[in-house]
């Protein structure tokens, strides 16, 4: 990436002095800002000093504290003399620093009296340590004076590290907002080559139908940019401040479970808002049993050991009847159901006398059939295992629980043709994002589907290598890997979480908070990004990589405004992102597609 | 038996009431009538008002020899004058005028000395430059009192500066009072050729000027209120003023009744037969204005007298004299740089 502005290289005018009233340390001090010059949180400035031995030390840092007070009086009261023109004061403007950055490494002390300036240019790019990213840089947003905040890139897509984790209370934090930004930025900045589609992205869509509209143009971020480029005062808008186009996402697939119905039904796609262009994915009965997909019915595996048993043997049983054919129902032949299920649930029987097994639900009634009743009440031998009755029926009634919310994505109602149509393939040709939208399943489902999409796709990186970056953006991570507890798509999550970034798998995760996720997903995750937090939650230990003053901050960020920390910087940096440029909703979706209203017009009129 | 409180701490010398008898002589300037006049709001275009005061430090005694062998003693010291500059309607932010800090190393008469500068090991941290002064005597005081008299003038020299001139015939209507300059402690003696609205506030009561029967009215005034001005010829007759007393707080219960009043003096011609409208106009105002200025006893214990523009001055004055434990060392490395030793 070699187009990130980073502004004029000159050296700006000193806008303070190095206090001495202070310690001054080679980590962080105080300076005095000089009168008529503005210095405000999160600005990064640059402080030279010399050596006795006449060479020169930088010190690259960001302000983390700035405040005024009344220099020479002793008494709160005294203010009011000193506004009524009683008492002479001046008035003390002092920042602190934190330093980012010493070049060369020589950890001496800043001396009193030496020039701070704001970081620009050069400095800047070395306070920010753009010099080591070089090509390998994307923007992140923009500081506060609309300076672009350059990210390693390296540090995502697995080459030094991986995964980016995103905390923040709902709704204010804008958590997904800003994944979508990286996702975009990182696709459109050029910096993973010339290749467009070298990287791919799976999204999973929990709240709403925010995602469905990714491929449409917003028809406000004209507007919206303009407005903010007036109000910061910036020289253009966001966009091309940071060389990225204004577009809406392309190659977009979505990804919708089938409207719930009758058996036998035509399958739509159960989104509200959005009419075309979404493609419903359902898995086929036999790809549940032949593609081991069990264990993600189970969210709650370790409630017990010997349920966990019978997981496992019953998984494998599953696999092995599934194998010799391919059809998207089973067929088996040592079970006559009850009558009354066969009314109920539309079991055909075949010229064979064997039965087939097309809905979720008779398959819940053939294991139980197998486990429970068969041998007058013994149960299958061989299925049982040596497992109590208890266990057994334990497991049953787990499996009618979760019947009714799978019975519309595990099916053998279908021809074999549909089966593969709908088979949801977030690595489909041609395709760069899926958005998978599973906000109108119910818990259990929206596990089993985000535990066997990632296990699959883990699975086929594990095969293919790292060509091809996929990004998964998922969030609510506490639900999906709390840190109390056991489950497969935990277990699916922490093996992205280290082992992904070697096979090219990047999580953007993201939570409201990260205290009740799996720690060792969000420790592994390099690029940590805080957007509005509770106040209580941005003192758990999770947020310690913040300085005290920036998680006292992390309670009053505005949405649109996110604490970026980076291996690279060792201090968090705030940004603002533009508004997106792709529509969150139906009524932002830009009709005209960023053309003229006549223009439009006219292709309708002639 | 009656015990009343000096309303000001023990440790400062003298307290605020000494109340030795006066042997001058007093002449009603202004009206014969001894009965309390209220303050009067201060006029619109009077818009500048200075605090002036003056502090000094000896910094170390000396025992000098010159180039040409003759000896006597010395002393390195430093002074500072200075004014706070504020409008009495609060109209700007007060501010801190011409706070400087000179040094000298006065010494015996006779002696030929050169500028002693003395640089510091740190180069942060300015030179300290002292001009020879000879004294009058060989006295081991008098380099003190040298020293004193050189902030006494330069204190002078600033207040006039200042101040507005008073006209001293009854026509003369050349210039309104638009600048007033209260001058810490009385008046000095060569000050009266200068000229200009200067008013000498004297916080301490170490002389009893009144009366047996008119000092019931000092205890009697209001906040606010003052005396008529009187005419005042010191016991030698050799300096005049015009005088007044202005209460500028109340006095607690278990305070001597007098505390909270300050005499106010300006200059005046030796013969009393006129009262310059500018006299009395600033004797109106003062218990208005002084009245905001005053201290508080929460935050000084020299409330009320000592003014808040005052003690924000001498802050301001120490600071510009340096600290004295690092000047005393630097005469110090000084003077072993000088034998060759440091």
């Amino acid at each position: 990436m070699t187009n990130l502005n980073f502004g004029a290289a000159e050296a700006g005018a000193p806008v303070g002095m190095v206090l001495g009233t202070q310690d001054v340390t080679p980590v962080s001090f105080w300076f005095a800002v000089l009168p008529g010059a503005s210095v405000q949180l999160d600005d990064l400035v640059a402080v030279q000093t010399r050596k006795p031995d006449g060479s020169f030390v930088n010190f690259y840092g960001i302000v983390d504290h700035v405040r005024t007070r009344h220099e020479g009086v002793t008494f709160d009261s005294d203010v009011q003399d000193v506004a009524a023109g009683l008492l002479p004061a001046s008035v003390s403007y002092a920042a602190r620093v934190l330093v980012t950055r010493v070049n060369p490494e020589n950890f001496i002390p800043p001396q009193p009296g030496d020039g701070v300036r704001h970081a620009r240019g050069d400095d800047l790019r070395m306070a920010l340590s753009a010099d080591k990213m070089g090509e390998k840089a994307f923007p992140g947003g923009l500081l506060a004076d609309g300076q672009v905040l350059p990210v390693n890139y390296r540090f995502v897509n697995g080459e030094n590290g991986g995964h980016i984790n995103i905390s923040g209370i709902s709704g204010v934090a804008t958590k997904t907002s800003y994944a979508l930004f990286l996702l975009h930025s990182i696709f459109r900045s050029g910096v993973m080559g010339t290749g467009a589609s070298a990287g791919r992205a799976l999204i999973f869509n929990v709240k709403g139908e925010d995602l469905l509209f990714l491929d449409k143009r917003n028809r406000e971020v004209e507007s919206r940019e303009a407005q903010a480029r007036a109000q910061k005062g910036l020289p253009d808008h966001r966009y091309a401040l940071m060389g990225l186009p204004v577009e809406a996402f392309r190659d977009v697939q979505f990804l919708a479970p089938p409207r719930p119905g009758s058996a036998g039904a035509a399958i739509v796609p159960h989104v509200e808002q959005r009419a075309e262009g979404v493609t419903p994915f359902l898995y086929s009965l036999r790809e549940f049993c032949a593609r081991r997909m069990l264990p993600y019915v189970f969210v709650d595996r370790d409630a017990s050991v010997n349920l966990g048993f019978v997981i496992g043997s019953i998984e494998e049983r599953l696999y092995r009847m599934a194998q010799g054919a391919d059809t998207p129902y089973l067929t088996v032949e040592d079970w006559q159901p009850d009558t009354e299920q066969v009314l109920d649930e539309d079991v055909r029987f075949d010229e064979m006398g064997s039965v087939r097994i097309s809905t979720f639900a008779q398959l819940v009634a053939y294991l139980e059939y197998k486990l429970l009743d068969a041998n007058d009440g013994e149960g299958d031998r061989k299925w049982v295992g040596k497992q109590s009755p208890a266990t057994l029926q334990a497991f049953i009634r787990r499996l009618r629980g979760v019947q009714k919310h799978l019975t519309p994505l595990v099916r053998g109602d279908v021809s074999a043709e549909q089966a593969a149509r709908f088979r949801p393939d977030p690595l489909k040709p041609g395709v760069q994002t899926t958005v998978v939208d599973i906000h109108t399943l119910s818990a259990t489902a929206q596990m089993f589907i985000v535990g066997v999409l990632l296990r699959d796709l883990f699975e086929h990186k594990e095969r293919v290598g790292r060509q091809d970056t996929v990004f998964v953006v998922l969030d609510e991570l506490n639900k999906y890997a709390p840190r109390d507890g056991d489950s497969p798509i935990k277990d699916v999550l922490l093996d992205i979480a280290e082992r992904g970034r070697s096979l090219g798998i990047i999580l953007i995760g993201a939570q409201q908070t990260a205290s009740e996720v799996e720690r060792r997903i969000v420790s592994n995750a390099a690029i940590r990004v805080v957007g509005r937090l509770d106040l209580a939650e941005a003192e758990r230990p999770e947020y310690r990589f913040l300085p005290q003053s920036f998680r006292a901050r992390a309670g009053i960020l505005q949405p649109g405004t996110m604490l970026v920390s980076q291996p690279d910087v060792p201090n968090p940096v705030l940004v603002n992102y533009p508004f997106p440029a792709w529509a969150t909703r139906l009524d932002e979706v830009d009709d005209l597609q960023g053309k003229k209203v006549e223009e439009v017009g006219e292709d309708w009129l002639y | 038996m009656r015990i009343r409180l000096d309303p000001w701490p023990v440790d400062i010398e003298g307290g605020q009431l000494t109340l030795d008898p006066f042997d001058g002589t007093l002449i009603d300037i202004e009206t014969p009538r001894w009965a309390a006049i209220p303050a009067r709001p201060i006029p619109r275009q009077l818009s500048t008002v200075q605090v002036v005061d003056g502090k000094r430090r000896m910094e170390g005694r000396v025992f000098v020899e010159d180039d040409h062998g003759n000896v006597g003693t010395g002393g390195f010291g430093a002074y500072v004058v200075g004014a706070v500059s504020l409008c009495p309607h609060g109209s700007r932010a007060a501010e801190l005028l011409d706070v400087r800090a000179m040094r000298v190393l006065a010494h015996a008469p006779a002696l030929k000395l050169d500028p002693t500068s003395l640089s510091p090991r740190d180069p942060h941290s300015g030179t300290l430059l002292y001009h020879p002064v000879p004294t009058d005597s060989a006295d081991p005081m008098a380099p003190l009192h040298r020293l004193q008299a050189l902030m006494l003038d330069a204190e002078q020299t600033l207040s006039h500066g200042y101040a507005s001139l008073v006209p001293t015939e009854e026509t003369d209507d050349r210039e309104a009072l638009t600048s007033l300059t209260l001058q810490d402690g009385t008046l000095r003696r060569g000050g009266a050729t200068l000229g200009g609205a200067v008013v000498g506030y004297v916080k301490t009561m170490q002389t009893q000027y009144l009366s047996a029967d008119r000092v019931g009215l000092l205890s009697e005034l209001k906040p606010g209120e003052r005396t008529p001005i009187l005419h005042m010829k010191s016991e030698t007759g050799r300096s005049t003023r015009f005088t007044w007393y202005v209460r500028l707080s109340g006095a607690a219960f278990y305070q001597h009744p007098m505390s909270g009043v300050m005499r106010l003096e300006m200059y005046a011609p030796p013969e009393p037969d006129f009262l310059p409208p500018t006299v009395r106009e600033v004797a109106n105002l003062s218990g208005t204005l002084l009245g905001r200025l005053g201290s508080h006893a929460h935050k000084d214990p020299r409330a009320p007298q000592n003014l808040i523009p005052t003690a924000a001055l001498e802050q301001a004055m120490g600071r510009s004299m340096g600290s004295a434990d690092l000047v005393t060392r630097r005469i110090r490395a000084h003077i072993a740089g000088l034998q060759g030793v440091a």
